[in-house]
């Protein structure tokens, strides 16, 4: 008999906490979607939908590849507007964990808040590949 | 660190970058937070360190790239808000890799235009080759012209719009998102499509496995003519939708995350 598993990508086990906008609405209600996000519309926010995680209200962070929990009671009808603009202050708070890894792994310079943010700190400028302690390339190569 | 390998003696590093000890010509002429750049004569990896230096050195939001001369791989991996002009066409790979950048090529490009885009807009005033669009993530891709073979093969999101005809199997392999093709397309369209949808307005020579068409409607009508709209792109009229059948989903029962991720 096969045994069922059960996959955890939650955003509040990868930091260890979860953040005020995941629990108060009004922290999020005057992002501006169109503003920011490239183009004349939601561009990539279009394909962000709402969904569920453990039975809980949740939108995708595909930046950390973890869900984000949706803690406070979300409007009728404003299902995608809501997990849109929580996805973006997460994004913008630099609270996402792939940003957080961007100031060790970042192999070239960039912004640590891409294209969410302007002017944010640079990151990568000094990426060193890791080193094994000890071991030596095979002759040849 | 930097290895030299093959017939050629190409260096590169860890990373695999080639050129590794390459600098930014530096060269641009920068006013009032815009910059011009002339690539004659500089290689791909010396026109892109260019631009990384603008954006990432120097905080201009707006360049022009003159004379690009159809070079491969230019304009990639650019993770930020900025506006980007070519003044030419692109090779293969252009635009790749991006997150967040509002480009526009005033000419041709080559094959895997805007591969992997997360967030963006592209707009390609010509013609573009196969596979443009491919893996989208995210983000418009324009081309105003015709496409070639497999237009958004493994699109996972984003809108692809093309003004001209597309080639065969268009939208092979496509997982999430939306194309609009407002000319003809070759056969094999959606060919083993699991989800998105594509719009086409002219012709569809035959349809791939496990493509079908699907009721167009008042939501798609009025994506599609906000789409249009914001491009500048005439509307022919009428489209039809297609979609996947649906014949094609094996989910395995162990991955119920990645299911509901790809629907």
């Amino acid at each position: 008999m096969a045994k069922s598993r059960h996959v955890t990508i939650d955003a509040e086990e990868l930091a260890g906490r979860s953040y005020p906008y995941q629990h108060d609405i009004s922290l999020v209600e005057d992002i501006d979607l169109v503003a920011a996000t490239p183009g004349p519309d939601l561009n990539w926010l279009e394909d962000v939908h709402l969904l569920t995680e453990d039975g809980v209200p949740a939108v995708f962070d595909r930046y950390s590849n973890s869900f984000l929990k949706i803690h406070f009671p979300i409007p009728e009808g404003r299902e995608d507007e809501v997990a849109r603009k929580v996805l973006i202050a997460h994004l913008q708070a630099g609270n996402s964990y792939g940003i957080q890894l961007k100031r060790k792994h970042a192999k070239f310079p960039q912004r640590a808040l891409g294209p969410w943010t302007a002017d944010s700190e640079v990151v990568g400028s000094h990426w060193e590949p890791p080193a094994l302690s000890g071991w030596e390339p095979a002759g040849g190569h | 660190m930097a290895q030299v390998v093959g017939e050629r003696r190409i260096r590169y590093d860890a990373r695999g970058l080639v050129e590794p000890d390459a600098e930014a010509p530096k060269t641009s002429k920068i006013e009032d937070g815009r910059a011009v750049f002339d690539a004659t004569g500089y290689s791909t990896r010396r026109v892109n360190l260019e631009i990384r230096w603008l954006l990432v050195d120097q905080g201009v939001r707006d360049i022009t790239v003159l004379n690009p001369g159809a070079k491969h791989s230019i304009g990639v991996a650019i993770l930020e808000r900025c506006r980007l002009r070519f003044e030419g066409s692109l090779g293969y790979f252009g635009l790749g890799l991006i997150d967040g950048p509002e480009a526009e090529v005033a000419g041709r490009v080559g094959w895997s235009v805007a591969e992997n885009m997360m967030a963006g807009v592209v707009v390609i005033d010509k013609n573009a080759g196969s596979l443009a669009g491919a893996a989208l993530r995210g983000g418009d891709l324009v081309v105003r012209g015709d496409v070639g073979a497999r237009t958004g093969i493994d699109q996972k999101g984003g809108t692809i719009i093309v003004g001209g005809n597309a080639g065969l199997m268009t939208g092979f392999m496509m997982q999430r998102g939306r194309q609009i093709i407002c000319g003809n397309v070759g056969p094999g369209l959606g060919d083993s499509m699991y989800d998105g949808a594509i719009y086409v307005a002219g012709k569809v020579e035959s349809l791939g496995v496990d493509c079908v068409e699907a009721e167009l409607t008042d939501t798609d009508e009025e994506m599609l003519k906000g789409k249009l709209t914001a491009y500048g792109i005439e509307h022919p009229g009428s489209f039809r939708k297609f979609e996947c059948g649906r014949k094609l989903w094996n989910y395995d029962s162990l991955e119920p995350n990645e299911r509901k991720l790809v629907l």
